[in-house]
């Protein structure tokens, strides 16, 4: 008898350490395990090395890290997440591919993780998150399959997400007496003027293929253009398309020496270097414009909206991040994310040197930062629809636009039969992928 | 030891039929020896070459993506075949290539040829110029790529520097201008590949018996002569093969115009090649690529049969 109440109250004593084990810390579970993690090779994400070193010593789970350069990330993420049994547990993808990866049965739904208890923080509210940044690089299924909407379901949490913002030399607009432009036409006025006194006036990406066509997208949706209609229809080709090539026409005419050879860096490093008086690009310029590092012009860099043409209407873009249906790892992969996304992840990325990705921690730290007032005021204007996010867009984006647009911007030929041409091209892939199969039937 | 046993037993002269037919025995194992010799290359070649050609060749018939299931790929017949031949990229690419070829090859040969030819003699410091020339050689194609695209940049590119300083020429957009950039491929491919055909030329000159030389020196040769009627003709053999194989480095150049400007602008520097690549991975067309894959494979084929049979090195060795 006495062995048995001894047997009972040892049994409970164990059974009541292993709840209160439990209840004090989720992570141990998960201990020693180690996940490997592809991202790209760009300064937000090795600035995130000290968040892993955080992560890996509060947790005591290992992260590996493959970095890339991000646009050769897509193939080789597709070839290990292919596999029975892939490499990677957590996979950052530029928002372009969240189509073709989830079409493809390759991501694992992040709600199989948001239904348990076990691992989700009751303080991550997701609400918090950008909405902007949510929706395009997270959520799929949506309206048209890429934008939001009651269909779309959650794969991913932005981490390196971004809008664009206008960075601007002060001195340069002050010694020329130019105002900060607000408009398209203003913007166009100040390259004119600029370029007549011999001084380069924006930077652009324009490297043939996904960089010019990346360039071109950041006009075109200000000035009122879009891919495609609602029903598939391509329209760039329409005056606003048109439009926008032009201005990259003028800014390949007015801009620093090489921009149709630019990609992502090289225009990043003509305006950090001191060879442009503008940058319209992603938010990111400012953590590179802070970086005694990669910047020479530091103090001299002021923030402003994306101009308005037609509308406002900046970028929706840069990454996500979410686990591969072949991880072996995935409730460790999910704690991961969730740390890194979470309020304290986020702050420490500001504290590091990176770019934040929800409300909160933009408006706390809005007087330390000169862009975060202007991200709060400019990601209402992000375009859920600033491309269109398909399995199909690679070979749009790449092949057709890609090559159009170097032709508008190397050439002086008219710009509408380019992109007319280029509208042909795109209506035969989206018929060739079966987009208007629905055309007769409804 | 086998063999030895085997001769002793079939010397005698009272063996029955079964002795006789191990008689034979040796010359059929001395029959069969090479094929054993070259079975591991052959094996190699099967596994590593053919397989992956025919691979290809069945990989053309079908709509198939990376990431899809190969089960659930289309077969799509000859479509890929069809719509490459109506493809004017395809051909575009194509005559990119033979453009490419044509100057690299020629200039490639021809200051290959000449600086074997000034370097043959023992002169004072040729072994540091043959070691300073074979360089570029030795240097991996992507690091070719980097360096020539940091050269090259029209901002910050010691070309355009130096240009600037010594004959005050302004800067030029070296890699986004359709003409400037197919010529820096150019220049950049000799620079990387003149040291090869330098080195089989040198080693084919230096080869050369000196009997000859001495002879046609005696017949009152002068030094042209002895080029353009002795030496080269002498090592005729040698630069077929180095034609031979500068061609079909040509048909798959990929790296250095990759890092250097991704094929652009536009289709300028798209050797066929990296519009393979860029079909398959880009867009995602694999069975498009290894159709045009294929087109490849045919045309190297023919101009490699084609040189061997105006110029094959071999055919006074028909019987080996």
């Amino acid at each position: 008898m006495k062995r048995w109440i001894a047997k009972s109250i040892g049994g409970l004593a164990v059974a009541a350490f292993a709840v209160t084990a439990s209840f004090a810390n989720p992570y141990e579970k998960y201990k020693g395990t180690t996940i490997v993690v592809s991202w790209p090779a760009l300064s937000h994400y090795g600035k995130a090395q000290g968040l892993i070193d955080q992560f890996t010593a509060e947790t005591g789970i290992n992260v590996e890290v493959d970095a890339l350069q991000y646009l050769k990330l897509r193939d080789r993420q597709i070839l290990e997440m292919s596999k029975p049994e892939g490499e990677y547990d957590v996979v950052t993808w530029v928002v372009m591919w969240k189509g073709e990866y989830v079409s493809k049965g390759l991501l694992t739904p992040l709600s199989q993780f948001f239904t348990s208890g076990a691992l989700v923080d009751p303080k991550f509210d997701i609400d918090d998150i950008a909405d902007a940044y949510l929706q395009n690089g997270g959520v799929v299924g949506g309206k048209k399959g890429y934008m939001p909407g009651k269909s779309g379901a959650l794969y991913g949490l932005p981490f390196g997400a971004e809008t664009s913002i206008m960075a601007y030399r002060k001195d340069i607009l002050e010694a020329q007496g130019i105002a900060v432009p607000k408009t398209y036409d203003e913007l166009r006025a100040a390259m004119k003027k600029l370029g007549e006194a011999g001084i380069p006036a924006m930077t652009s990406r324009g490297k043939t293929g996904h960089q010019v066509t990346a360039g071109w997208l950041l006009h075109l949706a200000p000035l009122g253009g879009k891919i495609f209609d609602d029903e598939w229809n391509p329209v760039f080709n329409n005056a606003a398309g048109v439009e926008a090539a032009q201005v990259m026409r003028e800014i390949a005419q007015t801009g620093p020496k090489g921009i149709p050879a630019f990609g992502f860096g090289d225009a990043a490093a003509a305006f950090l270097g001191g060879d442009a008086a503008f940058y319209i690009d992603t938010l990111k310029i400012a953590a590179m414009a802070r970086d005694p590092k990669l910047s020479k012009i530091a103090d001299k860099v002021g923030y402003a909206l994306h101009p308005v043409g037609s509308r406002c209407g900046s970028e929706t873009g840069g990454f996500a991040a979410g686990i591969p249906a072949n991880s072996q790892n995935k409730e460790a992969a999910f704690l991961f994310l969730q740390y890194i996304t979470s309020k304290k992840g986020d702050q420490k990325m500001v504290e590091l040197g990176g770019d934040p990705v929800r409300m909160s921690t933009y408006k706390a730290n809005a007087d330390k930062f000169a862009e975060y007032p202007v991200i709060l005021e400019q990601l209402p204007c992000a375009d859920a629809d600033w491309r269109p996010l398909i399995p199909e867009w690679n070979e749009l984006n790449i092949d057709v636009l890609g090559q159009a647009l170097t032709e508008v911007i190397t050439t002086d030929k008219p710009i509408q039969p380019i992109m007319d041409a280029a509208a042909e091209k795109a209506r035969a892939i989206m018929e060739r992928e079966g987009y208007y199969a629905w055309k007769d039937v409804n | 030891m086998a063999n030895a046993a085997i001769s002793a037993n079939s010397s005698e002269p009272s063996a029955p039929d079964g002795d006789r037919s191990v008689a034979k025995a040796p010359r059929d194992y001395r029959n069969i020896a090479p094929y054993f010799f070259i079975a591991p290359a052959v094996f190699v070649m099967l596994v590593g070459l053919v397989y992956p050609v025919f691979d290809s060749l069945y990989l053309s018939f079908f709509d198939w993506k990376i990431g899809e299931p190969f089960s659930k790929a289309d077969n799509v017949g000859f479509t890929n075949y069809l719509r490459m031949f109506s493809d004017p990229d395809v051909w575009e690419s194509i005559w990119v290539t033979f453009r490419f070829g044509f100057w690299t090859i020629t200039l490639e040969m021809f200051l290959g040829v000449t600086l074997a030819l000034m370097l043959e003699k023992p002169i004072r410091g040729a072994s540091i110029f043959r070691t300073i020339f074979i360089l570029p050689l030795m240097v991996s194609p992507v690091v070719v790529g980097l360096i020539w695209r940091y050269l090259f940049d029209a901002r910050v590119g010691w070309i355009n520097y130096y240009l600037g300083i010594w004959f005050g020429i302004e800067p030029q957009v070296w890699l986004g201008d359709a003409e400037l950039a197919f010529f820096a491929i150019v220049f950049t491919d000799i620079w990387q590949w003149t040291p090869f055909i330098f080195i089989i030329v040198i080693a084919g000159l230096q080869a050369l018996p000196s009997e000859v030389l001495e002879a046609s020196r005696i017949d009152g040769a002068n030094w042209w002569q002895q080029i353009f009627l002795v030496k080269l003709p002498m090592i005729s053999s040698i630069l077929v093969i180095a034609l031979l194989m500068r061609l079909i480095d040509v048909f798959r150049a990929l790296e250095v115009m990759y890092i250097m400007t991704g094929g652009g602008p536009g289709r300028a520097t798209e050797l066929l090649s990296l519009h393979i690549y860029n079909r398959a991975f880009d867009a995602q067309l694999l069975g498009y690529a290894s159709a045009i894959a294929v087109l490849l494979i045919v045309i190297v084929t023919v101009l490699s049969a084609g040189i061997l049979i105006i110029g094959n090195p071999m055919k006074d060795k028909s019987d080996v």
